[in-house]
């Protein structure tokens, strides 16, 4: 018989959700493809977009990219959110939850793990793929001080969106319903913004919702920086609707939380 | 504390469904209840408002005096939990398995590390200790996930079917760790479909069907009221029968019966089995085939349900 040993210490919610997230990136490990699979979304629709339709809507792909690559980038990692989903959905369909909801650990640190595992992710594709944009000519007037602006901006904004799709997750019955919820929330929410098109270029009744549409004001953030300017009221848009929705969703994500596991 | 798992007419309903209808159990310290039914009798459910995974509609359950629903935290502090579902992370490797859980408990890192190590050496699995718990055998699942259960020592240990679908060997080698863990003063509650099992390891069974608890005691007052242990056996001539059963009953008094071409004798356990055969053998009996014979949980529930409230009172503890 071994000795059993015990301890007597606790460690806070934070400390917590570092572990979740090191176990959320832990399987990288024994499935290293993954590290490919994070990139692949935004990736294509950077290439994709920018090679064979950006010619036709600015003359050349390289005005294009010029002008959207940034935010196709930040577009392609936006849609990349539903991971969030996904992983929750799958922590609990495997019975993963039912035990660490068992054990005196914090709601917010489970969820909490996985939403800080899924920004890594998100910061390991926004390197690669802002660097592939880079060796295809991309180049900001705002030098490296703007572009580390636009990176923190967008990395701000997928934190505070993947608490919706933690919500989705948790509430969804299947993981194609969540799939559907990339395709019939976060498209049509891309589409209307200022992501890849001018407000101008869009019919009448959808230009006063592409003017109030977070994307917009996190693709206009971006640009103001990544053109070197000083930043003003789009920022503060971008930044009130990060706060919006993380108070939103950060409530009703630790509730459904509760609904799903203990009721 | 009079019970460390001690439950009172709980009610839990999905829907139509009642899946607990006035449950009451009670375990007493370092004790293993065993809680015996089949499919949908409410086992799980059970397992789930024990655990503070469930809420119940009405009733009330306790883990060490504590209310499962108004103490949870406290509940959780000082029980442990294997789900039917192996809780356990297929993309880590079983030592990170069990380095997460001693990390969420509030160990560092070099004590959930040696925690990790004990454990994997204690239940067989240093073997595979660092390849991805997805790739283990059911039975390396089964013992992952009770080591994991385990890792702060649990005072309340909950099992929900802990060796369905495991093979004889490992469920003997699973046997053999609830029983370890009891010797150390843990209360168990396990739930299973086998009467074979809740006999091994329980000090009291409860025969649980439609969320209601039909049955309880201990497992021989249980045997007994089933009928226990049978031994079949069939003489080589069939004109033997009378004869056979005659050297049967008056070696035990126990009342043998002719089903077909057997003659069935109820025994207390193995022991009077040896003794009747050995009346059989003496006469100079020959016999065809003889077998000792577990009563299966239908032919439980077959006798508990098919009796009505007089069996079920001769069975109360």
């Amino acid at each position: 018989m071994t000795t059993t040993t015990t301890w007597t210490t606790t460690r806070g919610p934070l400390a917590q959700a570092a572990s979740m997230t090191a176990r959320s990136l832990a399987s990288i490990r024994h499935q290293p493809a993954q590290l490919v699979d994070y990139l692949m979304i935004p990736m294509m629709i950077l290439l994709s977009i920018t090679f064979f339709m950006g010619g036709q809507m600015m003359g050349s792909w390289q005005a294009f990219l010029d002008y959207a690559g940034p935010t196709l980038i930040a577009m392609g990692l936006f849609f990349a959110i539903v991971s969030t989903g996904l992983g929750l959905f799958a922590d609990i369909k495997t019975g993963v939850f039912d035990r660490l909801t068992a054990m005196p650990v914090s709601r917010f640190a489970l969820l909490a793990g996985r939403v800080a595992a899924d920004m890594i992710k998100h910061l390991w594709a926004l390197l690669i793929v802002g660097g592939v944009a880079f060796a295809i000519g991309y180049r900001a007037d705002g030098g490296v001080l703007g572009v580390a602006g636009a990176a923190a901006a967008v990395l701000l904004f997928l934190f505070a969106s993947s608490w919706s799709m933690a919500l989705v997750g948790l509430t969804a019955k299947s993981e194609e319903q969540i799939q559907t919820w990339m395709v019939s929330l976060l498209m049509p929410l891309a589409y209307t913004s200022t992501m890849f098109v001018e407000i101008e270029t869009l019919p009448e009744p959808v230009q006063w919702w592409a003017r109030v549409n977070p994307l917009t004001a996190l693709a206009d953030t971006m640009r103001v920086l990544l053109a070197g300017e000083t930043p003003g009221g789009e920022a503060l848009a971008l930044l009130g609707w990060c706060a919006a929705i993380l108070a939103v969703f950060v409530p009703l994500s630790l509730r459904a939380y509760r609904r799903k596991l203990t009721s | 504390m009079k019970y460390a798992i001690e439950v009172r007419g709980l009610v839990k309903s999905f829907g139509e469904v009642r899946a607990l209808d006035g449950a009451d159990l009670g375990a007493a310290p370092g004790t293993v209840l065993g809680l015996l039914g089949p499919n949908g009798a409410g086992k799980t459910t059970a397992v789930r408002v024990l655990s503070t995974l469930s809420v119940p509609d009405a009733g009330t359950a306790r883990v060490l005096g504590l209310d499962v629903v108004r103490d949870a935290a406290k509940v959780r502090e000082r029980l442990g939990l294997t789900g039917q579902y192996a809780g356990i992370d297929t993309g880590l490797s079983g030592a990170q398995n069990l380095v997460l859980i001693a990390r969420l408990l509030g160990a560092s890192r070099s004590q959930a590390k040696t925690r990790a190590h004990e454990l994997i050496e204690r239940f067989d699995l240093a073997h595979a200790a660092d390849r991805a718990a997805g790739g283990y055998s059911g039975g390396m699942r089964r013992r992952l996930d009770l080591a994991a259960s385990i890792v702060r020592r649990p005072d309340v240990l909950v099992l929900d079917e802990p060796t369905t679908g495991l093979d004889p060997n490992s469920r003997t080698g699973l046997w053999e760790v609830v029983r370890e863990l009891v010797a150390e003063g843990t209360t168990v509650l396990l739930t299973t479909q086998y009467l074979e099992e809740a006999d091994q390891l329980a000090d009291s069974i409860a025969v649980i069907d439609s969320g209601r608890v039909i049955a309880s005691g201990t497992p021989s007052q249980l045997k007994q009221a089933v009928g226990g242990l049978v031994l079949r056996m069939r003489p080589a001539v069939p004109e033997a029968l009378g004869r056979l059963a005659e050297l049967a009953n008056w070696s035990v008094g126990a009342a043998p019966r002719i089903e077909g071409d057997e003659v069935a004798v109820p025994v207390a356990h193995p022991g009077e089995a040896t003794a009747v055969m050995a009346r059989v053998v003496q006469a100079g009996t020959d016999l065809a085939a003889f077998g000792l014979h577990e009563p299966t949980l239908d032919e439980v529930f077959l006798t508990l349900t098919g009796h009505g409230a007089e069996q079920k009172e001769e069975v109360a503890a």
